[in-house]
């Protein structure tokens, strides 16, 4: 069993630009954490934020396939979850650019229930109980 | 079972509307007898018992006797654990993508 989150973004943008902000590690840190990361198959990296209460603030990934300008995809590991991540970038004219952020594989049943929940109007109810 | 070493996944535990409507009855109150949960719901006595026993069993509600009937009473810390778990998740990416927006902005300038 296993869930794929999926979000698209629209940015006035390029393909160029934005594929240079998921690709670049100076990039990268400004709107992810910091990392060594590099698009090249194979290649492994880590991405790293100050630990919190309950995450240890590192990602571990492989790169799985470069396809400059348009798709990339890694492996995307934190804690118990192993997850693939998948950018897809698509050009909507008008200086437009859609970014497709796929991220499938979150595996482990309390995750999956977790999401499975999750994601549902729940959440601010949720919240205000755990205010109370 | 206690609250400290719970047998059941909370997750498990809210995944169903009626334990979730449990939850937010005795959210709204210290203790309430099992007849009057009972009450607010299309089903019998022992249906409502079991969706119970399974918020008990993930450390989300406590029970007491008192004379012939049994109260409970809500523990909310296990959904600390489903709060931190989807914050992650949704913060994270949307926080991110806001972030990739301004980014983009600033190159443009």
């Amino acid at each position: 069993m296993s869930f794929t989150l999926e979000l698209d973004y629209q940015y006035t943008s390029t393909v160029e630009k934005v594929w240079a902000a998921i690709t670049d590690p100076a990039k990268l840190a400004k709107w992810v954490m910091e990392n060594n990361f590099k698009p090249e198959v194979g290649y492994r990296f880590q991405f790293r934020q100050k630990p919190t209460e309950w995450w240890d603030g590192i990602v571990e990934g492989e790169v799985l396939l470069v396809e400059e300008p348009k798709k990339l995809s890694y492996t995307w590991g934190t804690g118990a979850e192993q997850h693939t991540v998948t950018w897809t970038i698509q050009d909507l004219g008008d200086g437009k650019v859609n970014l497709h952020l796929e991220q499938s594989g979150i595996s482990n049943q309390q995750a999956y229930n977790g999401a499975k929940y999750g994601w549902g109007a729940m959440l601010d109810q949720l919240v205000k109980l755990l205010e109370q | 079972m206690n609250e400290n070493n719970p047998s059941r996944d909370v997750f498990d535990a809210i995944a169903d509307p009626t334990r979730r409507q449990l939850i937010q009855l005795l959210s709204q109150a210290e203790e309430i007898p099992l007849h009057e949960l009972t009450a607010q719901f299309q089903m019998g006595r022992t249906a409502v018992s079991k969706h119970l026993t399974i918020l008990k069993e993930a450390g989300l509600v406590a029970d007491r006797k008192v004379g012939r009937e049994t109260r409970f009473r809500l523990n909310a810390a296990p959904l600390r654990e489903i709060h931190n778990w989807v914050g992650f998740y949704s913060k994270f990416w949307s926080t991110n993508m806001v972030r990739l927006d301004l980014l983009l902005k600033e190159e443009d300038e």
